[in-house]
Order: structure tokens, then C-alpha cells, then sequence
């Protein structure tokens, strides 16, 4: 294998962990919140670190790369996006960490059962690991035919997002007394969605690595 | 697109063309024209007894040069055994050290005694070999020729060796080959087709020469293969019948002078054949 | 330090009155592989040569300060027997014409009148042209002369040439300028290849193959070492401003 072959798959490596790094941090997030688990939580908390660490990471590995070997067309687009899926994961990875954070709020960490459900959030919870999982498949396969449905997947998001507001309203008016906390909840779902919006991110990084085609600022044509 | 301007140009680029043709072929028209009248001339006193029977008295016919033709390639080949190593390792020397003041010098020198006339050779070498001898001798002769050749070998060998690209010396040099070795076994074998023409080249160039010969080797009538007696040669034969009265004389010195020529030319054609068939790619 | 193959100590080199080398200190160390980075006429290629010194067959060239092979003093190495451990391939390829792949392989033997048995002979040609990465091109025309391989390929010979001395040191003097991108990097896949078993230092004007292949860049301009590190460092964050200037191609 070439020098710069065995470099690239070096990079390529370290974004691979990061991914499964945010994966499990994320799943660990969802742990935590629909099981009050504030252990899990600290967990979480503690572990950001790495991720951030891994951001540094993919960094340097993303300039030396470039430095050394003035990569081209696919090389090229590759390294580009690594350090932005880098930079989008180390988002991703915070806000997971703000769920945590949520969860060990000593005021009130746990959630009432019925605004739980009421929000969906078990759901949103899983879109967005399938998103980031589904995504994590397609860059490292290379392929990029499933990105229309993982892209879709954030209207999934958007709607559970949008109606939240009046849920959380309704709830509010029945428990005035959950004011204080309900609108903490509403940061905790804004946080999701913005996890939602990181992952389209991502999938539009792949298809420009994967395909040269840039999917930002496009299609969203409401 | 018969464009007039271009066609013009055309016109006179074929016409410069035809020109330069014809002025080349006019160059060779000598060549050509010695060639066939000495053959001419030539070619009906050539046969077996007139290369292997000895001189005869005038009058009597079926008079050979066998002993111009021996002593010929006596005498050259001597002078070559005597300038050919001289000559080449002169040039080794002339091309390695392009530099050293001493080389410039050699270099002018050998211009010089390129430039000497053959017959000042000839009574240079009478003076300094024939006088102390005690007589004309073939040796002297060789040594007269040698003296001809030696700057002429010494000067190819040079323009050769030069044409030999400088990286082949390096590359010896960084393998840890020593520096004489260097030039024996790296640089020697990359000209060696350009030396070995150039040798043949010096030998065809003064196996017709015919004045310093006339003060050394002399000639002989008689077969002689002896260093430091008298020796015929082709062109002492040809100079002495040519100028002789006799009409039967004459027709030798033809015959002479055709065997001379393809003499020459056989040794022209070998350097060609050489320079092609061991022309080394650098 | 202590693992160094090479070491330049305070070393000068001049063309007569002219210096073109100040002061070199330099530690290089085993199975590395350091490229000499510059402009023209920075000294890079005199540096090289003068560490197998074919820099002082030159007229007029000489030296001061000193060069150590392994602990050794190599101006005290008779400069014949130091060549045989400083192999050198040159910016041009150049086997010699009068023989064949095989004998190019061996010359560094045959020239020196070193006898080898058959099996040896066979042995080295194999290994040497495997080293070089160029066996497999040329197994079954061994005994066609070297001068009918293309430019590539005549240097990776000039490499196996150099590689069948077993030196302890490479040197690369601009060793793919003369060749095209497939050619150069066969060559430079090689080298990272080579660096398992040899020292390597190479010149070049090629940036980015500095960047590709060695471990260490050193910049040298105007005859003076200016910086050297991690190619990595040096190609994201050199220290000095002459080395920023130079590779992001802002000169002069």
C-alpha cells in the first residue's frame, strides 16, 4: 500500500472512532433520559472530553494530510469533509453532553412520565440514532443511495420539534407548578433538534465526498 | 488554399532544396570520377602475378608489387603498434585533465605537429633516425608515419572520449571504483568504437603517404621484411613507376594506385561498419 | 545523540574562495529517511556530496569542519572504501551503456576487481533488483544492456546498483527530477520501502516529495542550515520565516 494510502486510512480511522464514539454517546444519552440514569449521565459527561479530544485530532490529521500530500478530487474532498463531519460530531457530541447535563440538574432531573410521552421523545431519540448510524454506514461504504431517506428522516424531527411548543404549553396550563422545568424541557428538545440538523449536515459532507455533489442550501424549499 | 505567398514560399523552398542536392553531388563528382578512371586505368594490370611476383627489369613483362604490398602493411603496421597506444593514451590524458595548464599545452602541441608538414616529417626523422641508423630502414619509415598519426589519434581519441557524459564518471566514482579504473573499465569502454575508428581512420590517413617515406624506408626492389633494411611501399611504387619513362611502368603505377585506393577504402568502410555496429547509447 | 549514522560537525565547503556550505550541524539518524530542502544554489547537492566526497574531486573544492559516519571521521576513510558505504544515485540515471542489467547490478563488484562465484552473482542481481523494486520488469531480459529501459526503470537499476555495495547510507541527488509522475513514484515508493533497512538523505527540489516521503526535512539557503524537524512540522508550522516563505513558494 502507498504512504499516503496507509495515511489516509489512518484518517480515516480516527473519524471512524470519533463517529462511534458519538454514537454510543448519544445512545447513552437516550439511556440515560428515558431511565432517569444519572450515573449513566456523569458517564456521559465524562466522556465529552474524549470527543473533544478526537475533534483536535481528526484536526491535525486533516492538515498534515494536505500539508504532506496535496491531495486531489476524491483524497481531496474526503479530508474537507472529514474535518467538517469532525466538527459536527464534536456538536453533536455537546449537545449529548447537555442532555446529560439536563438529567443530572439537581432542581428536578426527572421528567414527568406523561409530558415524556406526550413529547415523543422515546422516538425522536431513535431517529436521531438511526440517522447518525444509517449515515456513519453510507461514509464509510462509500455509497450514498440511502441519503433521501436518511435526509427525510429529519421531517420526523421537525414535526416532533414543532409540536412540542404546544404540548409543553398544554402540559404547563395543567401543571403551572412545572413552569420552572418546562422550559428547560423546551431547551432540552431544541437541543435535539439541533442534533437532527448536524446530522443532515453530516449526510451532505458524505455525498460531497462520496459524490462531489454539494446538497447545502438546496432542497429546502418550504 | 492555393494562397499565392505560400506557394511562392514552396516554390522557393524547393528550389533551395534542389540546390543544396545538387552542390552535394557535386562535391562527390571527383570521388567519383578518380575512382572510375583509375580503375580504369588500373583494373587491366591487376591479376594473381600482380600481387604476388616481385618487380621485373624494364622490359620484361609480368613485373608484380608483392613487396610494396608487404612492405606497406609492415611499415604501417609498425608505425600504428607504435602511435596508436601513444596516441590514445595522449587523449585519455588530453580529455580528463581539460583543465591543467599542462594539457592546454600538449593540446596546442599536437594541433601543431598536426599541422607539420609530411615532407618536413620525412627529413626530420632522416635527420634524427636515418643519420644516427646509418641508413635508410623501414623502421625509420614507421617511425615518420607513427609521428603523423600520433597527433591525429591522440585528437579523436580526445573528441571521443569528451562526447562520453560526465555522469558515467560519477557513477563509477560513487560505486567506490578507484580513479584509474575508472578510466580503464568505464569511460575506455564507452568510447572504445569511437578510439577504434578513429586508429583505422589514422591508418588509411598516412598508408598513402609518400614524402616522408622518401627519405626513410627508400624502397627496395627486392622482398624485404626486415625492420632495419630498406622497404617498399605502395606509394614509393607508384611515385617511382610514374615518374619512370617507361610506358609498362606506368600501367604498374596504376595497378599501384587501385590497389592503394581500395586499400583506403576497405579501411573507411571498417570504421563506418564499426561506428554503427558498437555506437553506444548514453 | 546517540543512534546517529551521520553526523555533521561545524562542516564548511567551498568551491575556491566561494562557500557554499556554513556551518553545518546536522545529526541524522538510522533507517530515517531526510530530505535536504532549498533553492537552487543553496548548497543541497554539495552538502551530499560532499558526505560521499566526490565534492572534493572537483578543482578547486575543499572542506573544513567534520563528517562522521558512525562515531568515524570520513575524511579519514580512504574516500574509495567510504563510497562502497555511502551508495549515491544521481538526478540523471545512468547505467553504463557498455553493459548489460545484470553486469550494471554487479559493476560496483566487477569495476573493482571484487571476484564473486556464480551463485553470489545470481544472488546479489536477485536481491538487489527485488530491493529496487524492479526484478519483476526485468527477469527475463537480464543480459540486454541497461540502456534499453526507460527512464524509470534505468534508475531504479542505478539504485540496485547502488543497493548490491550494501551501503550504509543512501543518497539521492534530485533522483526522480529527470523522471515522469508514474516513474517518480515507483521511485518514491521505494524509497519508503527502503527506509527499513538504509539511512536515506535526499535532495530535491519536488516540495511536495519532500513532504511525501522523509521523515526529517531540513531547509538549507544560502548555504546555511536554516531549519530542520518533523516533515510534518516543518510542512504545517515552520519556525522560521525563510522556511514559510520558501514552502508556500513566497520567495524572493
Amino acid at each position: 500500500m502507498k504512504n499516503s494510502d496507509k495515511e489516509m486510512q489512518l484518517l480515516k480511522e480516527e473519524i471512524y472512532k470519533m463517529w462511534e464514539l458519538v454514537l454510543s454517546q448519544l445512545e447513552k444519552a437516550k439511556q440515560a433520559f428515558m431511565n432517569n440514569d444519572v450515573d449513566l449521565a456523569l458517564e456521559i459527561i465524562t466522556l465529552e472530553r474524549r470527543v473533544n479530544a478526537f475533534e483536535l485530532k481528526v484536526d491535525s490529521n486533516c492538515e498534515n494530510y494536505i500539508a504532506l500530500f496535496s491531495p486531489v478530487a476524491i483524497d481531496l474532498r474526503l479530508v474537507l469533509s472529514a474535518q467538517k463531519i469532525g466538527i459536527f460530531l464534536e456538536r453533536i457530541g455537546d449537545l449529548a453532553a447537555g442532555v446529560a447535563r439536563h438529567i443530572t440538574d439537581r432542581d428536578k432531573s426527572r421528567m414527568d412520565e406523561q409530558l415524556k410521552e406526550g413529547l415523543d421523545l422515546e422516538n425522536l431519540f431513535d431517529t436521531l440514532l438511526h440517522m447518525l448510524s444509517d449515515c456513519f454506514v453510507q461514509f464509510r461504504t462509500e455509497s450514498t443511495h440511502a441519503y433521501r431517506k436518511i435526509l427525510a428522516k429529519e421531517e420526523i424531527v421537525n414535526a416532533i420539534y414543532e409540536k412540542s411548543f404546544l404540548r409543553t404549553a398544554d402540559y404547563l396550563k395543567a401543571n403551572p407548578e412545572e413552569i420552572p422545568y418546562g422550559l428547560k424541557a423546551i431547551l432540552l428538545i431544541h437541543r435535539l433538534e439541533r442534533i437532527g440538523d448536524y446530522c443532515s449536515n453530516i449526510v451532505e459532507e458524505t455525498v460531497f465526498y462520496v459524490k462531489a455533489k454539494v446538497l447545502k442550501h438546496k432542497g429546502k424549499t418550504e | 488554399m492555393a494562397d499565392p505567398q505560400i506557394k511562392w514560399r514552396k516554390i522557393k523552398n524547393d528550389l533551395f532544396k534542389g540546390l543544396v542536392v545538387f552542390l552535394s553531388l557535386l562535391a562527390t563528382l571527383p570521388l567519383l570520377l578518380i575512382l572510375f578512371y583509375i580503375l580504369r586505368q588500373g583494373f587491366s594490370s591487376i591479376n594473381w602475378s600482380f600481387l604476388t611476383n616481385l618487380p621485373k627489369p624494364v622490359g620484361e613483362s609480368g613485373g608484380g608489387i608483392s613487396n610494396a604490398i608487404v612492405g606497406t602493411l609492415i611499415i604501417v603496421g609498425t608505425a600504428a603498434v607504435m602511435a596508436i597506444p601513444l596516441g590514445v593514451l595522449a587523449g585519455i590524458y588530453l580529455n580528463e585533465q581539460r583543465n591543467s595548464k599542462v594539457a592546454r599545452y600538449c593540446d596546442l602541441a599536437i594541433d601543431v605537429l598536426q599541422g607539420i608538414p609530411s615532407i618536413v616529417i620525412g627529413i626530420i626523422i632522416y635527420e634524427w633516425v636515418v643519420r644516427t641508423m646509418g641508413g635508410f630502414s623501414a623502421f625509420s619509415g614507421s617511425a615518420a608515419l607513427a609521428l603523423m598519426m600520433l597527433p591525429f589519434i591522440a585528437k579523436t581519441t580526445q573528441e571521443t572520449l569528451k562526447l562520453v557524459p560526465n555522469h558515467l564518471k560519477e557513477a563509477s566514482l560513487a560505486l567506490g571504483v578507484p580513479y584509474y579504473k575508472t578510466v580503464l573499465k568505464v569511460i575506455v569502454p564507452a568510447g572504445l568504437s569511437g578510439i577504434l575508428s578513429g586508429a583505422i581512420l589514422g591508418i588509411a590517413r598516412v598508408i598513402g603517404e609518400t614524402a616522408p617515406l622518401l627519405f626513410t624506408a627508400f624502397g627496395n626492389p627486392f622482398m624485404s621484411t626486415e625492420l632495419s633494411k630498406p622497404m617498399s611501399s605502395l606509394p614509393l611504387v607508384i611515385f617511382n613507376y610514374a615518374t619512370s619513362p617507361y610506358e609498362d611502368w606506368h600501367q604498374l603505377a596504376w595497378g599501384a594506385s587501385l590497389i592503394l585506393i581500395l586499400i583506403v577504402l576497405t579501411l573507411n568502410m571498417i570504421t563506418k561498419f564499426i561506428e554503427s555496429r558498437w555506437k553506444i547509447q548514453f | 545523540m546517540e543512534d546517529s549514522v551521520l553526523k555533521l560537525k561545524d562542516f564548511n565547503a567551498f568551491f575556491g574562495e566561494n562557500k557554499v556550505l556554513k556551518n553545518i550541524n546536522l545529526d541524522i539518524e538510522e533507517r530515517k529517511v531526510w530530505t535536504i530542502l532549498g533553492p537552487s544554489g543553496c548548497g543541497k547537492t554539495t552538502l551530499i556530496r560532499c558526505i560521499n566526497r566526490m565534492h572534493e574531486m572537483t578543482p578547486g573544492a575543499h572542506t573544513s569542519g567534520q563528517i562522521f559516519l558512525k562515531e568515524k571521521d570520513i575524511f579519514g576513510i580512504n574516500p574509495v572504501l567510504l563510497r562502497r558505504k555511502i551508495g549515491m544515485v544521481f538526478q540523471r540515471p545512468n547505467p553504463f551503456p557498455t553493459m548489460s542489467i545484470a553486469h550494471n547490478v554487479l559493476a560496483g563488484y566487477s569495476l573493482n576487481g571484487i571476484k564473486l562465484s556464480k551463485n553470489e552473482r545470481n544472488e546479489i542481481v536477485e536481491t538487489s533488483l527485488k530491493d529496487a523494486a524492479l526484478w519483476d520488469e526485468v527477469k527475463d531480459k537480464l543480459s540486454q544492456k541497461g540502456t534499453f529501459l526507460s527512464g524509470g526503470q534505468q534508475q531504479r537499476l542505478c539504485i540496485a546498483r547502488t543497493l548490491a555495495m550494501k551501503p550504509e547510507v543512501l543518497l539521492l541527488d534530485e533522483a526522480t527530477s529527470a523522471l515522469d509522475p508514474v516513474s517518480t513514484a515507483k521511485i518514491e515508493e521505494l524509497i519508503f520501502q527502503l527506509k527499513n533497512q538504509y539511512t536515506i538523505l535526499m535532495v530535491t527540489h519536488n516540495m511536495q516529495q519532500a513532504a511525501r516521503v522523509s521523515d526529517k526535512t531540513a531547509f538549507l539557503f544560502l548555504g546555511e542550515l536554516i531549519e530542520y524537524n518533523d516533515t510534518k512540522e516543518i510542512f504545517t508550522n515552520p519556525r522560521h520565516k525563510k522556511t514559510q516563505d520558501y514552502i508556500t513558494g513566497r520567495f524572493g
